[in-house]
């Protein structure tokens, strides 16, 4: 793999997991809002009265002959008086009329009345397939998959057979057999399914197994619920998508079959005896047989082709839709260009490119200047300052506006963790700053500044606006100057390739430079620096442990040597001892190579031991900000003040606490003023309506956005704690001082 | 046992044991790749555990990822059956397969509520079903159903009775899963992993849920959890696991304080501490083994800083370091071994280093 920056994006996971395989009521009326889905309907509901009503509204019955025209014949040539020969006529159909509105065949039988007929017995004869096959498809694949075992290696077996030989060949013996098959819908319909329904079985075991193993199924299980509920019950309803996909699916290729058998004369004539059905395979044998494509007669052979590729297109067309609708990732990302262009916004989607709004990202309020800032805590220069920044999922009403006019700034070795709920736009804010967020996210206003001065490398230097950059600009700084590693980057190592090759590609590119073993012994070193061996460069990523991975996903964000490291939840998924032991690791060598960190988590209780500042987020905005110390020790805020108290202590008498009240605000539709006010237990009437923003608090450098610490208003003791005496002796001064200079 | 007042004071009553497992073990049998003819391999998952659960109490099962936690569940629920060990229920050998009646003494409830509550069935019908099953509430369903909601917290029932999964946040549905779990009216309810897929905001809320369920209905509850902090926090007795084996057991406070395995002074030294000034000593880094072929003699010993030469070869017995606190360890069998000091935590061996040298 090639790290770039662009590999990199990707779009955080909506709040709270969404099954695949969930039937939701919304999620099943919002189907047939889909165009596609329309379409196929409208197509198979015309179909449908048409096999109903074709009885009735038939002018003639599909055998009679028209005895009044049946006398226009053509003289072959080469045959008659002159010739020697007796007299030979092709009869010759006639061209739509009123009479027959499609025109009639050679045997002067009405066209549109063979043709009603015949839409009757196709479409009846696929339905009926279908449902046959999709209940032996149920009952072998849904009983297999739930059994397991010995019944599931018997069943599996059986569909393993019937899917091993090759079904028209299959199909064509049985029709010869049954001769009599073609003048039974029914008889019809059974061979056809019993040829088609071993593939849909597979398919229904494969997802009936992943189901059983469901914690539901296990939870109906632990209650004692019988086996055959569980599989009606618990089991059957959640397939019900994929039971009418394959329903679909199966329709469609009994048509087709059906057609083909038809059009090879194995469904029975339907002059024979016992007589056929008429049907659209049967039609265009007919017409076929008698020269209707040589003889220019469309209407005969083209109604019974066209039938079949629109009624294909139909079922094709809710097949897709169904298919959609169980697999959202087939469902477009963004919105429609409509959408965008009416809002103003040009988002021609680029890969690892966060849009930004037209309108210039300027004369937001809370933008304060550098020299203001840099009052409140002049430890470090800054490298990443993040000004008012707002961030929107979808355009106009549509829209989240998942992160809110934040301020952020990161300076010189520092580590500064961002906190907050799961949803509360942590990620969002991170990864709009350096623009890895993909559409429909869009940067609707803000201004994000990166003060570049490469510790190593030729990656540029001087103030980048983030914003405005182009995308060469962003790729050169991504990765080699700001450094990003996301939980999910667990995955993010290509599997096929060894994490020596991997390193090499990195190397190779940011670092023409050097020769390959150079190559090879940097990327030794930087495993050694994470703490692991050098041999490692050898093993492919499935060899290694989760941890590992991280740590060597760690390595490869430091290969560079970058200014900015983005960790968003690096530790989340790992044990408490390798995600200790990764953290140290990460400290010893922020102090060595004096890179800055974002630490991105939902774990306080980490980040009071790891980061030097600490900024809250709620609701998509920043809500306090403070040392590290003065955070836990004083909190200003009451929702910091509520998650403090989320972390049971590891020492000292247990005592009962309350943790937050009320749950975490939905993101689509969040309270006025406040967003915290349902949930805070000192909140005041103004906080109803209007909305905090964040300020700093007289002399101390540290900011909150709450009412409770304005003019007028007496603080509650808890929130009102001195600050810690002296501050924790956090990293030595000289590690700024080791960045900035 | 010296338990300050917990979140809630622990009952006077005589302790009972209600459900009790004895020497469980348990091993998979895993394909090597994925060809027909792949080899099969064992993983041992569990071995010889005991634990034993009391009506009115918590015992917390502690222990990272892959430790067997969830498998000594599932063997105390009769999910999966154990190769060997035995279950014992109110002290008489639990009757043998899953019968009913097993199923409305002992309860569990899963890890991750997005999973645990079937997508398309109601709030409702979760709760029905079990008292259907168990001929509960003879009659009358919906006040019972009721009654129930209103036990786990969710007021006014009216408006949850009829929602979806997908309708509640996490910790309502996680509290819709313990309220299915209690809807039998269990003696014993087994809780994987309860809060940890749920904000950090709302846990507290699910962990003071089952506080309250012990001290007023006197369950008898197994709380596996990989945070040490909350088992401390929630739990009487906290049991700690490396490797699907026992290595302590003890009173939560004096395990946190106190605790006298090699192994459990690691997971103390890691878990997140605000109030810690320093950096903490990590002592044993690496990873835990694979199962597959597990080491010898005492599971921890590769990564062990106190290792000896018997932890190589032998499985240490569990040893009473103090009253009611027990661990795994050799270095708690020798009374002569001078680093087992008065309260029953391990000094830190000052020769931890020369003795590994000697052993190489
Ligand atoms: N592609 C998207 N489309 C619409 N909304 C989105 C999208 N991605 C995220 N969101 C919403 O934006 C909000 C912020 O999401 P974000 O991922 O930044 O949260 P977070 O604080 O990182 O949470 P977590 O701790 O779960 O990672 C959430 O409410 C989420 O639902
Ligand atoms: N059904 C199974 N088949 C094969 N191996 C299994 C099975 N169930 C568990 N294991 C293995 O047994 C070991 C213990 O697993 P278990 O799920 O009990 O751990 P855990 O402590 O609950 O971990 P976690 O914290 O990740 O849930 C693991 O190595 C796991 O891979
Ligand atoms: S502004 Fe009001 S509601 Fe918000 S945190 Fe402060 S006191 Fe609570
Ligand atoms: S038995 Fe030996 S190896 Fe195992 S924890 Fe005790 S001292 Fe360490
Ligand atoms: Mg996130
Ligand atoms: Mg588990």
């Amino acid at each position: 793999m090639t790290i770039n920056s662009t590999s990199l994006t990707v779009i955080p996971p909506v709040a709270g997991p969404t099954p695949e395989l969930v039937l939701r009521r919304t999620r099943i009326l919002r189907l047939p809002r889909s165009p596609k889905v329309i379409a196929g309907l409208v197509i198979l509901v015309l179909f449908g009265l048409l096999a109903i009503i074709g009885r009735w509204i038939a002018p003639y019955s599909p055998n009679a002959t028209d005895q009044q025209h049946w006398v226009q014949h053509v003289l072959v040539p080469g045959t008659g008086a002159a010739t020697g020969f007796p007299a030979s006529y092709y009869p010759l159909p006639l061209p739509p009329s009123a009479a027959h509105w499609l025109g009639t065949t050679v045997f002067a039988q009405d066209v549109w009345s063979q043709l009603l007929a015949a839409t009757q017995a196709t479409v009846v004869v696929g339905l009926l397939a279908a449902a046959i096959a999709t209940v032996l498809s149920v009952l072998f694949g849904v009983t297999a998959g739930y059994l397991g075992g010995g019944a599931d290696e018997g069943l599996s077996l059986i569909a393993n057979v019937f899917l091993a030989i090759p079904g028209l060949p299959l199909l064509i013996v049985l029709a010869d057999y049954v001769p009599s098959a073609g003048s039974s819908v029914v008889l019809v319909a059974s061979i056809i399914a019993v040829t088609t329904w071993a593939y849909t079985s597979r398919t229904l075991r494969a997802q009936t197994l992943s189901l059983r193993n469901r914690d539901f199924v296990e939870a109906s299980r632990v209650m004692g619920e019988g086996r055959l509920r569980i599989i009606l019950v618990e089991v059957l309803p959640n397939l019900v998508p994929i039971v009418a996909a394959s329903f679909l699916f199966t329709a469609l290729s009994a048509i087709g079959a059906y057609v083909a058998i038809a059009f090879l004369g194995l469904a029975g004539s339907p002059t024979s005896s016992p007589p056929g059905l008429w049907n659209w395979g049967e039609m265009l044998r007919e017409g076929f047989a008698n020269n209707a494509v040589r003889g220019g007669w469309w209407w005969w052979w083209a109604p019974p082709g066209l039938c079949i590729a629109l009624l294909g297109t139909g079922l094709a067309l809710l097949n897709f839709g169904i298919d959609e609708f169980i697999n959202p990732r087939l469902r477009t990302a963004g919105l429609s260009r409509k959408t965008a262009r009416k809002a103003g916004i040009g988002t021609r989607p680029k890969l690892g490119m966060t849009p930004v709004a037209h309108h210039p990202p300027v004369a937001v309020a809370s933008v304060r200047t550098v020299a203001e800032a840099s009052r409140l805590r002049d430890t470090a220069e800054p490298v990443l300052e993040i000004r008012g920044l707002s961030v929107d999922y979808g355009y106009d009403e549509e829209a989240v506006h998942a992160v809110v006019d934040c301020d952020l700034v990161l300076r010189r070795g520092q580590v500064l963790g961002l906190a907050g709920e799961s949803g509360s736009g942590k990620t969002t804010l991170a990864l709009a700053a350096i623009r890895l967020l993909r559409a429909p996210a869009l940067i609707s206003a803000g201004q994000v500044l990166f003060h570049s001065k490469p510790i190593s490398g030729d990656g540029p230097a001087g103030t980048i606006d983030m914003l405005s950059a182009t995308d060469d600009q962003l790729r050169a700084i991504r990765w080699s100057e700001i450094a990003v590693v996301l939980q999910s980057s667990l995955n993010a190592l290509n599997p096929v390739i060894t994490i020596g090759a991997q390193f090499d590609d990195l190397l190779r590119v940011h670092r023409p430079a050097l020769a390959e073993s150079a190559r090879w012994a940097r990327s030794g070193a930087l495993l050694d620096m994470v703490g692991m061996n050098a041999d490692r460069l050898r093993s492919y990523p499935h060899e290694l442990s989760g941890g590992m991975r991280q740590r060597a996903m760690i390595a490869m964000a430091i290969a560079l040597e970058p200014q900015v490291m983005i960790l968003d939840e690096p530790t989340t998924a790992l044990d408490v001892v390798t995600q200790r032991e990764i953290l140290q690791e990460l400290i010893g060598l922020r102090d060595r190579i004096g890179f800055a960190t974002l630490f991105i988590t939902h774990d306080l209780s980490l980040l009071v031991e790891l980061a030097d500042e600490i900024a809250v987020m709620y609701a998509g905005r920043l809500m306090e900000r403070a040392p590290a110390t003065s955070l836990f020790h004083a909190p200003r805020l009451p929702y910091t003040y509520a998650l403090l108290h989320c972390f049971p202590p590891m020492h000292g008498p247990r005592v009962p606490m309350e943790g937050l009240k009320g749950s975490p605000p939905d993101m689509r539709d969040l309270p006025p003023g406040c967003a915290f006010h349902p949930r805070c237990q000192w909140a005041l009437p103004r906080c109803r309506q209007e909305v905090p923003r964040l300020a700093p608090l007289n002399g101390s450098p540290r900011e909150v956005a709450c009412w409770l610490h304005r003019e007028g208003t007496t603080v509650p003791p808890e929130l009102a704690q001195p600050e810690p005496a002296s501050m924790r002796p956090r990293r030595p001064e000289t590690v700024g001082q080791a960045g900035g200079t | 046992m010296n338990l300050e007042s917990a979140p809630t004071p622990t009952s006077v009553a005589p302790v009972r044991a209600v459900l009790e497992g004895r020497g469980l073990t348990k091993s998979f049998w895993v394909k090597q790749g994925r060809s027909l003819l792949a080899r099969k391999t064992r993983v041992h998952a569990v071995e010889d555990v005991s634990v034993r659960l009391d009506a009115g109490r918590v015992t917390a099962l502690v222990g990272e990822s892959g430790a067997g936690k969830t498998t000594v569940a599932r063997l105390l629920a009769k999910i999966i059956r154990a190769d060997a060990g035995e279950l014992f229920l109110d002290g008489r050998p639990a009757p043998p397969g899953r019968p009913r009646s097993y199923a409305a003494q002992v309860q569990m409830v899963f890890q991750d509520p997005f999973a645990s509550l079937n997508p398309v069935h109601r709030v409702g019908h979760n709760l029905v079903r079990p008292l259907q099953i168990h001929h509960i509430a003879d009659g009358d369903i919906d006040a019972t159903v009721a009654d129930l909601l209103r036990r786990v917290a969710l007021k006014p029932p009216d408006t949850f009775i009829g929602k979806f999964p997908h309708e509640l946040s996490g910790g309502q549905r996680q509290r819709v899963a313990i309220a299915r779990g209690l809807a039998v009216r269990p003696r014993v309810l087994i809780a994987d992993e309860p809060v940890s897929m749920l904000d950090v905001s709302i846990r507290l809320g699910v962990l003071n849920l089952l506080a309250d369920l012990r001290d007023r209905e006197k369950l008898a509850i197994l709380y596996v959890t990989h945070d040490i902090a909350s088992a401390r926090y929630l739990a009487d007795t906290i049991v700690v696991m490396y490797a699907g084996q026992l290595v302590e057991a003890a009173p939560s406070v004096s395990l946190t304080d106190r605790p006298a395995h090699p192994y459990t002074q690691l997971l103390l030294a890691a878990a997140p501490d605000p109030d810690r000034v320093e950096a903490p000593a990590l002592a044993g880094r690496g990873a835990p083994p694979s199962l597959l072929a597990p080491p010898s003699g005492c599971r921890f010993h590769p990564r062990c800083p106190y290792v000896m030469e018997i932890c190589k070869s032998q499985v240490p017995p569990r040893v009473a370091v103090a009253a009611d606190h027990s661990a795994a360890c050799w270095l708690h069998v020798d009374p002569n071994n001078r680093r087992i000091t008065v309260n029953g935590s391990v000094a830190p061996a000052r020769d931890s280093s020369d003795q590994r040298n000697q052993e190489r």
